[in-house]
């Protein structure tokens, strides 16, 4: 019963938000993200649970605390942002409503113990983020909303049959017994899994069907995006991971998860080049990321399992606190474009340097956590494919890396900015300064991780 | 059993073929309704065939969800001038029943020539038409209700599979397919009126979603 406590407290917040009254929902939000994560924390040091419904290992264990650590952000920089927001969609206490929902539906997806349900939980997300992505009432959020239902839904129609599939090839849908259990048809439930894992790459922003994402990232709200990209891309690659696990004696699915992440690493580096706008270059971004984390999954080699986790949670911290960043610029300068953006160390200088430190940590530069995930990573392509796939990853790395840079650097340092502007809010600078030092931290409990993939306990 | 499913499965076809020369939102709606509960019925004559009772509580669930409850919800979401007539088509409406036909045909050749010798069975290409339908109702227009009904085509197809081929599928999880879906179709409807009320022309793309 206590692990299923973190996903208790958004369940309790939303009850709350019910009540219709602001200061109660934002109250409620804060409480349960905080004691949402003291209750996954305190639950690595318990043993992993297998149940009926649950199957929580290591991997399960730092996905609940990294939710509940950006949930808890995304919450407190909300407070400050929301009134930025001209003509929401929905009221305050309804935003929380769903964003509560939303945590309660991933952290239910990283913790269940049947295939079925983790694909009910993930399509759950869809139902309790789609308003979150439309809040800022425009048509081109609208518009954007309603690309995510029908694109995702869509993709996971294909895992669903995959799902099924795999179910018609196993005879049962619990994945503690899946990983011991054999197929009747080693074909059927080759076909299965390849739908299921193209259909989770779906949620998760990878190419070819990641084509909702730049417009979801690029047009829903500084919170929404850096919860978005933070941790549900990462909890549908979760999923996808769940069925390479439970089909790990088959090479041809690790290979077939692996070109969808070199190709999605290729495609987004070379998209973020010609880039206009911020927030859609980050989408860029995480496309880039999740790229590299699917292929460590893929490898699942101990060295390159480890990168993929280390990457997904630095990535986590130093993503949200960029789109959280973001959000900040764009209420100040209320436009998306790049070449608009000039001098922002003049106007606002701890977002500024929070920027700066947030986009070198996304495109894995030392001495963040995202360099250890992505060099291990490589170390792994290296060890498994060669010198010349390793060399044209990096290649494509430095590609983004290079692109992204340059611009975060050109709106940051140029000098033509107009310091009028100036405003530097407490909690909107506070927020994206703890998590890009979070992203640093990671390097540091990369032993740590090591150690709940190992053992699934930190004793 | 076998029959049963074939007519149904036929059934299925004819309606999505329909629903893609049918401009009247209305009578989409309804088409959809109608498929539908013809998935009820061949859930529940299954399921007393089978003797399996998770079978005919999903039958009820269908006919309750999909036959009614999704069906009214989106009348009563439409409006006024879409209730009447689509706007405009992507794909001429003659053009697009031939492509309707041809995919059943692609999904013919497609499952005789690679899953039946997983499957073994003779009928399975029926559900891989359905899904290549509602796709293509999907890309083939503009209107957000019919893209809505086309994603939930592809479902019906995925409820007609698993009642027929995998009848003993836990009922829990087709259980909480259906609530899924009632929540798709619930913020779809959200989302679908406030953008007919903003957007004025969803062809046309926003400088921001190129590239």
């Amino acid at each position: 019963m206590i692990y299923l406590l973190p996903s208790f407290f958004p369940l309790l917040a939303s009850v709350f938000c019910i009540s219709k009254n602001d200061k109660i929902s934002e109250f409620s939000s804060v409480f349960a993200s905080l004691a949402s994560i003291a209750a996954s924390i305190y639950i690595i040091f318990m043993k992993p649970a297998v149940s009926w419904l649950l199957y929580i290992d290591g991997f399960s264990k730092i996905m609940l605390v990294v939710i509940s650590i950006i949930y808890l952000t995304t919450i407190l920089f909300s407070t400050t942002y929301i009134k930025h927001v001209s003509k929401p969609l929905l009221s305050k206490s309804s935003y929380y409503l769903f964003l509560n929902l939303f945590v309660l539906s991933m952290l239910l997806s990283v913790s269940l113990n049947n295939l079925g349900f983790i694909w009910v939980g993930i399509e759950a997300t869809t139902i309790t983020s789609a308003l979150l992505v439309a809040i800022d009432n425009d048509e081109a959020s609208l518009e954007s909303s309603w690309r995510y239902i029908i694109i995702v839904s869509t993709g996971l129609i294909m895992s669903l049959i995959g799902v099924m599939l795999i179910y018609a090839s196993m005879h049962t849908l619990n994945i503690s017994k899946l990983l011991n259990t054999s197929p009747l048809d080693n074909k059927l439930f080759a076909i299965g899994a390849a739908l299921t894992i193209a259909g989770f790459s779906t949620k998760a922003g990878i190419f070819p069907m990641h084509t909702w994402l730049p417009d979801v990232h690029g047009r829903s709200i500084a919170p929404v995006s850096a919860i978005f990209s933070s941790v549900l891309l990462p909890t549908a690659l979760f999923g996808v991971y769940r069925v390479i696990e439970i089909s790990s004696f088959m090479n041809g699915i690790k290979m077939f998860s692996f070109i969808l992440g070199f190709s999605t690493v290729a495609f987004a580096s070379i998209f973020l080049i010609t880039q206009k706008f911020y927030k859609r270059m980050f989408a860029y971004s995480s496309m880039e990321n999740m790229g590299m984390i699917l292929m460590g999954l893929a490898i699942d080699t101990k060295y390159a399992l480890l990168g993929a986790v280390i990457l997904i949670v630095s990535h986590a911290f130093a993503k949200s606190s960029a789109f959280y960043t973001t959000g900040n610029i764009l209420s100040l300068y209320k436009t998306r474009n790049v070449n608009d953006i000039k001098g922002l160390i003049n106007t606002i200088p701890f977002g500024a340097y929070s920027f700066v430190l947030s986009s070198l940590a996304v495109t894995g530069a030392p001495p963040f956590g995202t360099f250890l995930g992505e060099m291990l990573i490589l170390y792994a392509v290296f060890v498994k494919f060669g010198l010349v796939l390793s060399l044209l990853i990096l290649l494509f790395l430095a590609v983004a890396f290079f692109s992204l840079n340059y611009k975060v650097s050109k709106m940051s340092f140029s000098t033509n900015g107009d310091s009028s502007k100036r405003k530097d809010e407490v909690m909107g600078s506070f927020v994206p300064i703890l998590n890009t030092t979070l992203a640093f931290l990671t390097i540091f409990a990369a032993g740590i991780i090591n150690n709940l993939l190992n053992t699934g306990v930190i004793k | 059993m076998k029959d049963v499913y074939l007519i149904v499965g036929f059934l299925q076809i004819v309606f999505v073929i329909f629903m893609q020369w049918q401009v009247y939102l209305r009578k989409i709606v309804i088409t959809f309704a109608l498929s539908s509960a013809a998935i009820a019925v061949f859930l529940f004559v299954n399921g007393t065939y089978l003797n399996s009772i998770n079978l005919i509580i999903l039958a009820f669930l269908t006919i309750a969800v999909r036959g009614v409850f999704i069906p009214y919800y989106m009348l009563k979401k439409l409006k006024a001038p879409y209730k009447d007539r689509e706007p405009r088509n992507v794909i001429p409406t003659a053009l697009s029943i031939v492509i309707s036909l041809f995919l059943v045909v692609v999904a013919y050749v497609v499952y005789n020539f690679t899953l039946y010798d997983i499957t073994y069975v003779k009928a399975g290409s029926i559900p891989i038409a359905l899904i290549l339908q509602g796709i293509f109702l999907i890309i083939s227009r503009n209107n957000a209700f019919i893209q809505l009904i086309g994603y939930m085509v592809m479902e019906n197809s995925l409820f007609l599979l698993a009642g027929y081929m995998f009848p003993e599928l836990p009922l829990i999880i087709e259980g909480g397919i259906l609530l899924d879906l009632i929540g798709v179709v619930m913020i779809s409807g959200i989302v679908m009126r406030l953008r007919e009320d903003t957007v004025s022309n969803v062809i046309e793309e926003f400088e921001e979603f190129k590239g």
